[in-house]
C-alpha cells in the first residue's frame, strides 16, 4: 500500500471530489479516504481480476457446445447480439435423469454435516476458552494440528471401522455399526474431518469474549452450561453463523467423502456426483461443465447472500467491542 | 512445546502423560486393526443376500446408462437382488480406497497390474474361493487373458470387456478423393505419411495430455511399436521384467516410435506440443476442410470425441497399424474382480450372468458403445456397428493367432505402469534421449 | 436450567489441590465414560435415521432437528449427571462433558487414522511387511519428492502472504468505500463457493493451450497473449512459472476469505480509537499500521494458519492441471495421493503423509504461543 499510495501534491486543495487531492493531515496518502479514488479504482481492478475467471464460465455455460469448443468465450463480447446463445445446456443439466432425487440428497447430507459439527465444536470450544482441566493446551494443539490431516489419509481406516468395528484385547471399543453407505456415516465423516477448523476458529472467537462478562455471571451463580447457552450462544451467533456457512459450502461441494461413505449409485448420490456423471471424466464438453459448475453454486450462494450479514461479525477473533 | 514454560513444568509433563493413552490407544486400536487384516484374507465372506450388488466401473457415465438398461432387463428382472453398474470418474482411487476399507463388492479393473497388491493382502478374493471352475473360464475366454488376473495360483479376475487399440483412424471421404491407400506394411505408412508431405500437408495428429495422467497415450504407441518390433515373445518379457526396461530391444521401439514423432514435418504442431494437446482435441483438425492432419493412433473409444455430425464409414474410417518387422495387435480391457465385500451368493449369480453370452451380446448392441466382449461365444452380429464388428474381428483373429497383446502399461507394477512410463514417455517427446529415459524407468522399477 | 452451582471457583481451585488416588481414579473413568455414553445414545439416536429409502425430505427434517436439538439435549443430559456426582470433583469433570464429544469424534475420524498412517508408512507397499526407514529414506532422495517438498515451500510462502495482502487491502480499501462494500465483497468470495470441479474448468478456460492447427484457442491467456502478436504458449508446461499459475488458482479461490474474516476484523475496531488516532494528526498509513494490523493481530493469525494449512494439502489443482512430475510442478499432497492410489505404494504415501504432519508442527507451537498471549489480556 505504501508502495503504490503517491504522496499528495504540495499544494492540496480542500476539494473533497473524488477525482482530486483532498485535505489531508499532513502525511495523507491522496485518495485514500473514504470514497478517494485510489480507494474506488483498486476496488474496481481487483474486482474485475476476480471476474474474469467466473465471466469465462458464465457466458460458456450460454454458449452451444460447438462453439464454446472452437471459439474463445471473451469473442462473444465483441457481437454480444449475433452470438449463438442458449439455454439447452442448463436444461440437459436439470433434466438428467435424478437430478432433484441428488439435490435432496446432498440437501440431507449438508444440513446436519453443519449443524452436527457447529454444536460439538461450540462446546469444545467454550471448555478450551473458559473452562479450566487438565490437558487443555495439549488438546488444543491437538485439535490445531489435526487440520492438516488430509482426509484421503483417514478414509481407509474409518471404513474398516464402518464395515467391521474395532476391538481391542476382544472388548468392542466400535461398534460393529454398518455405517457404510448410511446418512449417519456420511455425516458423522463430515463432522469429524470439519471439527478441527469449527473448534479452532469458534475458540478464537469464543476465547476473544471479554472475561468481565464470564466472571460476572458467575458471580450472579450461574453454572457453565447456563453461561454457555445464555450468554455464550447468543453472543457467538455471528461465529457460528459464519462457520456455518462455511462447513456448508464445503459439504456441498464436496465430491470424495459422499462418494467414499455413500456412494455414486443413482439413489445416493449427491449433487457433485450427479453432475461429475453428466459431464464423464473425460469429455471436453465446456458448456455442460460450465453450466453444470453454476447449478451447483447456486445454494451456496443463496445461503451466503442471505447469511452474508453475519459475516460482518463472524469468523474473528479480539474483535468483539468490549 | 510443552517446554515453553519452564516454571510450569511439572504441570506440563502431566499433561503429557495425559495424551499418552489417547495416542497409545489410537496405536494400539490401528494395530490391531492390522491384525485383523491378516486373518482376513477374505473370509468375510458367505454371507447372506443383501439385495443389492455393486459394480464400481471406470466406463463414461453414458455407457454405464446403457450397460445399467442391460442388466436391469436380463439380470434384475428376474433375480432377488438389483445389480447397479457405478461409474466413477475417479476410478482408480475409489477402487483401492473401496477394497482395502473392505466395501468393494465388485470392481471392473481396467489395470490388471493392480490385482497382485491386493490379492497379497487379501482385499479381493480368489474365483477358486467363490466356487468358479477355472477350466471353464479359460474355455470361454482364452488362457491367456484369465491368466492376466493370476497372483500365486489362484485366479482373481474374469475379462468382461475388451478394446482394440492398435487403430489408425483416418477421414475417409478427403482419403480416399486424395488417392491415398490403406498402407498393409509399416515401410506403407512411412510412404503415405511421406506423399502427404509432399502433398503439402501433415500426415499425423498426436495428443498426450490427459490431466494427470498425461503420457498414457505414448504409453500405448510405444507398446504397439514394441509388439512389432521386438515381438510377442519378448514384449511378454518385457512385462514381466524378465528383460530390463532399457534393454535394447525397447530403446529400438522408442526409437522407431521417433521416426514418425521427430520426423520434419511429420508431427501437427511438433513432437514437444504433443504432451500439451488433449488426447481428446488431437483427433480433430482430421475433420477441417481440408483436413490439416490424416491419420491419427488412438483406441476403439476415441470416436466418441468426433465431430458430432462425423459419420462413421463415411468421415472417418480406421485401419489396424500395420506390422513392422512382426505381427501384433495391442488391446485392453477390464478384469471383474471381487472384493471382500462381494463374498456372498448373489455376487456370485450376478457374475456369472454378466459373462454369459447374453448380456455381452446385448452389451455390444449398444450403438456408440465401444465394448466388445472377450467371451469367445459372443459372435460378430453382436455389434452394432461396423467398427466394432471390424474390430472384433482383427482381435479375434490375432487371438487365435497368439499375436494379440494386453497393455503393458496396464500390467506393470501401478509405479512403473500409471507412473514413470507416463512420466518417462513426455520426457522423450520433449526431446530427452531415448536411452536415457528407459533407464529412468528401469531404475523405477520396484 | 435454572439450577445453581455452589462453588463455581472449584474448577480452578481443584488443580492446585492434590487429590486423593481414589479420586483421581473417579475422574479418569467419569471422563472417559461420560463422552463415551453420550457417544454411544447420539449414535444410537441417530441411528434411526439409517433407512436410505425413506423419503429425503422427512430425513433432511428429522436430521435437522435432531442435529440441533438431540446433540444439544446430549449435552445438558450429560451436564445434569455431572451435576449429581460428587461435589468435590463434579467441576473437574464437567470440561470433558463439554470437550468429550469433539474428542471421541476426533480420535475416531483423525488420531486414529494418523497412528494408522504412521504406522503403515513402516511398512512395505502393502501393508504386509516392516521395512523400518525405507519410505523416509525415499521421501528425502527421490528426485521428485524433493522437488515437492521446495515447490511445497513455495506454495505455503506464496499463497497466504499473496491472498492475505490482497484480502487486507482490499478489506481495509472495501471499508472507505460510500456504497457497493457488500457487493464489492461479494464478488471476491464468489469463488469460495465453487465446487472444485467447477474451479477446474474455470481454470482451463484460462490456461487451455492449442497449437497451430488445432483450432483456435479457448484459453484466455492465449486469447492475449495471442492478441499481442505472438504464438500461443503451453503455460502449464513453462516451468518454473507453471507453479505460480497454479498457485494463482488457489490464490483466487481463498482470498474471498482472508478478506471477508480480515474485513470483519477492521470493522470490530472501536471508531473512537481511529477517530482519536486522526484527531490527533495520524496519516491514514499511520492508522493502518500501528492501530489497524495490531488491533487484527489475532485474525492475522487464524487466517494465515487456516491458509497455510490449506496450502499444505493442496492437491486437486495440481492434479487436475497436467501430469506434475514432468512439469516440475508436484506438491507433497499430490504426491501422497499418487503413490498411495495409484502407484498403489502404500507405505511411501502413508510415510509422505507423516512429512505433512510434522510440517505443521510450527504452526502449532506459533498458535499455542498466541493463544497463551490472548489468555493473559483478555
Amino acid at each position: 500500500m505504501s508502495v503504490t499510495a503517491p504522496m499528495p501534491p504540495p499544494d492540496a486543495t480542500a476539494d473533497p471530489g473524488p477525482a482530486k487531492a483532498v485535505k489531508a493531515p499532513k502525511g495523507e496518502a491522496i485518495g485514500v479516504r473514504r470514497g478517494g479514488w485510489f480507494v474506488r479504482i483498486t476496488i474496481l481492478v481487483v474486482v474485475a481480476i476476480w471476474l474474469v475467471p467466473s465471466l469465462g464460465v458464465l457466458i460458456t455455460s450460454f454458449r452451444e457446445g460447438d462453439a464454446a469448443n472452437t471459439s474463445g468465450w471473451w469473442t462473444v463480447l465483441g457481437n454480444p447480439f449475433s452470438a449463438e446463445w442458449t439455454l439447452d445446456n442448463y436444461r440437459t443439466v436439470l433434466d438428467a435423469g435424478g437430478f432433484q432425487h441428488a439435490f435432496l440428497n446432498s440437501l440431507a447430507v449438508a444440513v446436519p454435516a453443519t449443524v452436527i459439527p457447529v454444536t460439538i465444536a461450540a462446546f469444545a470450544a467454550y471448555a478450551f476458552s473458559w473452562m479450566d482441566f487438565r490437558g487443555r493446551h495439549v488438546l488444543f494443539v491437538l485439535v490445531v494440528g489435526l487440520m492438516v490431516v488430509p482426509l484421503q489419509m483417514a478414509l481407509i481406516p474409518i471404513l474398516r471401522l464402518f464395515v467391521g468395528g474395532a476391538t481391542l484385547w476382544g472388548i468392542p471399543v466400535f461398534p460393529d455399526v454398518n455405517l457404510n453407505g448410511t446418512f449417519l456415516g456420511v455425516w458423522l465423516a463430515h463432522t469429524g474431518f470439519g471439527l478441527p477448523l469449527a473448534t479452532y476458529l469458534l475458540r478464537n472467537y469464543i476465547g476473544s469474549l471479554p472475561s468481565s462478562i464470564i466472571e460476572s455471571a458467575k458471580i450472579d451463580g450461574a453454572d457453565h452450561f447456563t453461561i454457555f447457552w445464555r450468554l455464550i450462544v447468543p453472543l457467538s451467533v455471528p461465529a457460528l453463523a459464519a462457520f456455518g456457512i462455511f462447513q456448508f459450502l464445503w459439504v456441498w461441494n464436496d465430491l470424495l467423502v459422499a462418494y467414499v461413505f455413500l456412494g455414486g449409485t443413482s439413489d445416493t448420490r449427491v449433487v457433485t456426483i450427479a453432475l461429475a456423471n453428466l459431464v464423464g471424466s473425460r469429455g471436453q464438453d465446456w458448456h455442460l461443465l460450465t453450466s453444470a459448475a453454476f447449478i451447483t453454486m447456486s445454494l451456496p450462494l443463496v445461503v451466503f447472500f442471505s447469511l452474508q450479514r453475519y459475516f460482518i461479525r463472524g469468523l474473528t477473533a479480539g474483535s468483539v467491542k468490549g | 512445546m510443552t517446554n515453553e514454560i519452564p516454571d510450569k513444568g511439572e504441570k506440563h509433563m502431566r499433561l503429557r502423560r495425559m495424551l499418552i493413552p489417547l495416542v497409545a490407544l489410537s496405536l494400539v486400536a490401528a494395530a490391531c486393526g492390522d491384525d485383523d487384516d491378516d486373518g482376513g484374507g477374505g473370509a468375510s465372506g458367505g454371507g447372506s443376500n443383501t439385495g443389492r450388488v455393486n459394480l464400481l466401473s471406470a466406463v463414461e457415465p453414458e455407457e454405464a446408462e446403457a450397460v445399467q438398461a442391460i442388466f436391469d432387463e436380463l439380470i434384475n428382472a428376474d433375480a432377488d437382488y438389483t445389480a447397479e453398474i457405478e461409474s466413477s470418474g475417479n476410478f482408480e482411487e475409489q477402487f483401492q480406497i473401496r477394497a482395502q476399507g473392505g466395501t468393494l463388492d465388485v470392481a471392473a479393473v481396467p489395470q490388471p497390474g493392480a490385482i497382485p497388491a491386493l490379492a497379497d493382502a487379501g482385499h479381493i478374493v480368489a474365483l477358486e474361493d467363490l466356487g468358479f471352475d477355472i477350466g471353464a473360464l479359460n474355455d470361454t475366454f482364452g488362457e491367456s487373458f484369465v491368466a492376466l488376473g493370476e497372483y500365486n495360483g489362484k485366479h482373481y479376475g474374469i475379462p468382461t470387456n475388451i478394446n482394440l487399440k492398435s487403430m489408425v483412424w483416418y477421414p475417409k471421404d478427403d482419403f480416399d478423393a486424395a488417392g491415398y491407400e490403406v498402407p498393409e506394411s509399416w515401410d506403407d505408412l512411412i510412404a503415405l505419411s511421406d506423399q502427404i508431405i509432399a502433398d503439402g500437408s501433415t500426415p499425423w495428429c498426436i495428443g498426450f495430455e490427459s490431466e494427470g495422467a498425461t503420457g498414457w497415450p505414448a504409453t500405448d504407441w510405444m507398446e504397439d511399436i514394441m509388439l512389432r518390433t521386438a515381438g510377442p515373445d519378448v514384449y511378454d518379457q518385457w512385462v514381466a521384467h524378465e528383460i530390463p526396461f532399457d534393454d535394447d530391444a525397447v530403446v529400438n521401439a522408442a526409437n522407431t516410435f521417433g521416426e514418425i514423432l521427430f520426423a520434419d514435418g511429420y508431427v501437427l504442431g511438433g513432437a514437444s506440443a504433443t504432451a500439451d494437446i488433449a488426447f481428446g482435441d488431437a483427433p480433430l483438425p482430421m475433420f477441417d476442410d481440408p483436413p490439416k492432419c490424416w491419420l491419427h493412433r488412438q483406441a476403439s473409444f476415441i470416436n466418441s470425441f468426433f465431430p458430432s455430425d462425423a459419420e462413421a464409414g463415411v468421415d472417418y474410417d480406421w485401419f489396424p497399424l500395420p506390422p513392422i518387422d512382426q505381427e501384433g495387435i495391442l488391446f485392453a480391457g477390464e478384469l471383474t474382480v471381487v472384493g471382500t465385500n462381494g463374498n456372498r451368493p448373489e455376487v456370485i449369480d450376478f457374475l456369472e450372468k454378466f459373462m454369459a453370452e447374453e448380456v455381452q451380446c446385448d452389451m455390444g448392441g449398444v450403438v456408440g458403445s465401444s465394448r466388445i466382449s472377450p467371451n469367445v461365444n459372443v459372435g460378430g452380429d453382436c455389434y452394432a456397428n461396423q467398427i466394432l464388428a471390424d474390430a472384433a474381428e482383427v482381435l479375434t483373429d490375432a487371438l487365435e493367432k497368439n499375436t494379440g497383446r494386453f497393455d503393458a502399461s496396464d500390467l506393470m507394477p501401478s509405479e512403473v505402469g500409471a507412473g514413470s512410463f507416463w512420466t518417462g514417455m513426455i520426457d522423450f517427446v520433449r526431446g530427452k534421449d531415448a536411452a536415457a529415459v528407459m533407464a529412468d524407468i528401469e531404475a523405477s522399477w520396484p | 436450567m435454572t439450577q445453581t452451582v455452589e462453588e463455581p471457583e472449584t474448577g480452578t481451585a481443584d488443580l492446585d489441590a492434590r487429590p486423593g488416588a481414589r479420586v483421581i481414579a473417579l475422574r479418569v473413568l467419569a471422563a472417559i465414560a461420560v463422552p463415551v455414553v453420550a457417544f454411544v445414545v447420539l449414535a444410537w439416536a441417530l441411528d434411526t435415521l439409517r433407512d436410505n429409502s425413506a423419503n429425503r425430505l422427512f430425513i433432511a427434517g428429522l436430521a435437522i432437528t435432531i442435529g440441533v436439538v438431540g446433540v444439544f439435549v446430549l449435552f445438558w443430559a450429560a451436564d445434569q449427571l455431572v451435576d449429581w456426582m460428587p461435589a468435590s470433583f463434579r467441576e473437574s469433570v464437567r470440561p470433558y462433558v463439554f470437550v468429550g464429544p469433539a474428542l471421541v469424534l476426533l480420535t475416531v475420524f483423525l488420531i486414529y487414522p494418523v497412528a494408522n498412517t504412521v504406522l503403515v508408512s513402516f511398512k512395505d507397499a502393502n501393508s504386509r511387511n516392516w521395512i523400518g526407514l525405507d519410505n523416509y529414506r525415499f521421501v528425502f532422495t527421490n528426485a521428485s519428492m524433493l522437488r515437492s517438498i521446495r515447490n511445497t515451500a513455495g506454495w505455503i510462502i506464496i499463497v497466504p502472504s499473496v491472498a492475505l495482502v490482497i484480502g487486507l487491502v482490499f478489506a481495509t480499501l472495501a471499508d472507505k468505500l460510500r456504497r457497493g462494500e457488500a457487493v464489492a465483497k461479494s464478488l471476491i468470495f464468489l469463488p469460495m463457493a465453487i465446487s472444485f470441479v467447477g474451479a477446474a474448468v474455470t481454470f482451463r478456460l484460462i490456461y487451455s493451450y492449442r497449437p497451430e492447427g488445432f483450432g483456435s484457442n479457448i484459453g484466455l491467456l492465449n486469447g492475449v497473449w495471442m492478441g499481442l502478436g505472438n504464438d500461443p504458449v503451453a503455460w502449464l508446461s513453462r516451468k518454473p512459472w507453471n507453479n505460480l499459475m497454479l498457485m494463482g488458482i488457489m490464490v483466487w479461490m481463498q482470498t474471498g476469505f482472508a478478506m471477508v474474516v480480515l474485513s470483519a476484523a477492521i470493522k470490530a475496531i472501536p471508531d473512537e480509537i481511529i477517530e482519536a488516532a486522526r484527531i490527533d494528526g495520524a496519516s491514514e498509513m499511520q492508522v493502518f499500521r500501528r492501530i489497524t494490523i495490531p488491533s487484527i493481530l489475532p485474525t492475522i493469525v487464524v487466517v494465515t494458519t487456516y491458509m497455510v494449512i490449506n496450502a499444505l494439502k493442496v492437491f486437486d489443482i495440481v492434479f487436475v492441471m497436467g501430469n506434475a512430475e514432468p512439469n516440475g510442478t508436484e506438491v507433497i499432497a499430490e504426491r501422497m495421493i499418487r503413490w498411495f492410489f495409484l502407484s498403489n505404494h502404500n507405505g511411501r504415501g502413508a510415510a509422505i503423509a507423516v512429512v505433512l504432519f510434522v510440517a505443521v508442527i510450527p504452526v502449532m507451537v506459533w498458535n499455542v504461543r498466541k493463544f497463551r498471549e490472548q489468555e493473559l489480556i483478555r
